[in-house]
């Protein structure tokens, strides 16, 4: 009898052992994420979403190009364009990492006891980051001081908490492509009322951002139950 | 662990302005429980809303005594349950052992050794335990179900719903599922949607679901005396107004339906039975 628990344990620890040898070494960004004290399962939802890859592709591309095309602090124009734009990355890539056309994973996940709520909140997070960073660089090693040119952030988080709302009723693209035409034609129509003082980020722009965010959020917590079920099959 | 008790009353569900499921009843607590049924006969519809990620139109459904309509009841009906949808979605570009390690991670497995052991241990379940390192891509499609098996497996389930589980499997993948699920049947209540009649023949009871009506609900040996006296072979050609007949090996025809005086009445077998189920009106 000893000896058969005795081999049990054995072969118990052996399996132990093993499973650490084989498992994958983590990556750059996992040890990164770790010295950020972010925990290791968010961690490993971050990095092992397949879901995720073309989001950041996509802010990372997009931020890039827009950086580059707003490099002339003096250049409304070129502000203009990054105002305009960097708003809706975080929509698009949320729209690219979450839901049945987006994730082939999804239904797996959906039956999980993880909150849906939670596991879109932290891919939002997280291609909200992406865009941030790749598109403050940029702003931050410009010569001239430009507070401007982070004032797509409040909007970015309004457009994005409104695109998760309307993914509470529709299915997360066109959710994302709604929010985003709303955006792009209301900026352009205010803009385009002859203003040099970029009116639609200044404070009354800023402060709306912040109450569409609010009313947005509180949308999205009440029906976060949509988020727990295939509500996209038609 | 006891086997997830599934209640099902008078289940709903309307998909694309078609009635996908029309009055389900079911009440089941352990063992293997086969769903047969033609194509578009609800199996898969019926799966996901006992897998709570689709919610029944009306009815009630209840598991465990719990009610997936209320939040914090799903959530717990979830950490019992094991879930392999129709289409896995593996995504190219992963390992399999990051498939499975992200899917324990939304399981709630937090820690990391216990998490890469309980990952490793239903790997080896289903035999992919030296293909961990490889990327999906790589792997064919009878070893991308197994790996869609072993996420369903983690946790060890007290319910265990697979749809099509058998699909791309060869006879000794089949042999290896069939063992898995043969050993879980006392601790475990599973759903095994197939087409592969064959496949029924292990289970504990089957439900033949048909425009989504459970049109039969018993054991596999109830399921073939369904056909008896009603299955034959002959030389010539099936006369008109057979159910179903088709040309055997040996050149006979085998025939389902009234036989005709003297025909030589053969033994009935699952698929004999559900043909006749199927096709009733």
């Amino acid at each position: 009898m000893n000896q058969i628990v005795a081999q049990a344990r054995l072969d118990a620890n052996w399996r132990a052992i093993e499973a650490e040898l084989l498992a994958p070494k983590p990556n750059i960004l996992e040890r990164l994420l770790g010295r950020c004290r972010v925990p290791s399962h968010v961690t490993r939802v971050i990095v092992a979403t397949p879901a995720l890859r073309r989001a950041w592709y996509l802010a990372l591309a997009v931020a890039v190009l827009v950086g580059m095309g707003a490099t002339n602090p003096g250049d409304r124009a070129s502000l203009f364009t990054l105002l305009l734009l960097a708003p809706t990355l975080p929509v698009l890539g949320v729209a690219l990492a979450y839901g049945p056309a987006a994730d082939p994973m999804y239904e797996a996940q959906l039956a999980t006891p993880m909150r849906g709520l939670r596991l879109v909140a932290i891919r939002a997070i997280t291609v909200l980051c992406v865009a941030v960073v790749a598109l403050g660089i940029p702003s931050l090693l410009s010569p001239v001081a430009r507070p401007m040119a982070f004032a797509w952030l409040l909007p970015a988080l309004a457009l994005s908490s409104a695109s998760l709302a309307l993914m509470t009723w529709l299915p997360p693209r066109r959710s994302a492509a709604i929010v985003a035409v709303v955006w792009l034609v209301g900026v352009v129509l205010v803009e385009g009322a002859g203003s040099t003082e970029l009116t639609a980020f200044g404070t009354i722009g800023q402060v709306t951002a912040l109450l569409v965010a609010g009313a947005a959020t509180v949308v999205v917590c009440t029906r976060r139950s949509s988020f727990d079920r295939m509500e996209y099959l038609g | 662990m006891t086997a997830a008790h599934v209640a099902a009353d008078s289940v709903t569900k309307q998909l694309g302005g078609r009635e996908v499921l029309a009055g389900v009843h079911l009440l089941e607590q352990g063992g293997l429980i086969t769903v047969l049924g033609p194509n578009g006969a609800g199996k898969t519809t019926l799966l996901r809303c006992l897998a709570t990620v689709v919610s029944p139109d009306a009815g009630s459904l209840v598991i465990d005594g719990l009610d997936p309509r209320h939040e914090h009841e799903r959530i717990e009906i979830r950490r019992r349950l094991g879930y392999l949808p129709q289409h896995d979605g593996l995504v190219a570009g992963s390992t399999a052992f990051d498939t499975v390690d992200y899917l324990a991670v939304l399981k709630g497995h937090r820690d990391d050794r216990r998490r890469r052991r309980a990952v490793f241990e239903v790997l080896d379940c289903v035999g992919l335990c030296d293909r961990a390192g490889d990327r999906v891509e790589r792997l064919s499609s009878g070893m991308r179900r197994r790996l869609g098996m072993a996420q369903a497996l983690l946790g060890a389930p007290t319910l265990l719903l697979l749809d099509e589980p058998a699909s791309g499997l060869d006879p000794d993948e089949r042999l290896r599922l069939r063992h898995i699920l043969t050993e879980r049947r006392g601790t475990t209540t599973m759903f095994v949607s197939t087409h592969l009649t064959d496949e029924a023949a292990i289970s504990d009871s089957v439900l033949v679901l048909v425009d989504g009506v459970v049109r039969f609900a018993g054991s596999p040996q109830r399921l073939a005396s369904v056909a008896r006296n009603c299955t034959w072979v002959q030389h010539d050609l099936p006369p008109p107004g057979v159910r179903a007949s088709w040309r055997l090996a040996d050149g006979r025809h085998r025939c389902l339906g009234t036989p005709p005086p003297g025909a030589a009445l053969v033994d009935p077998t699952i698929e004999d039975g559900y043909l006749i189920i199927r096709d009733a009106t």
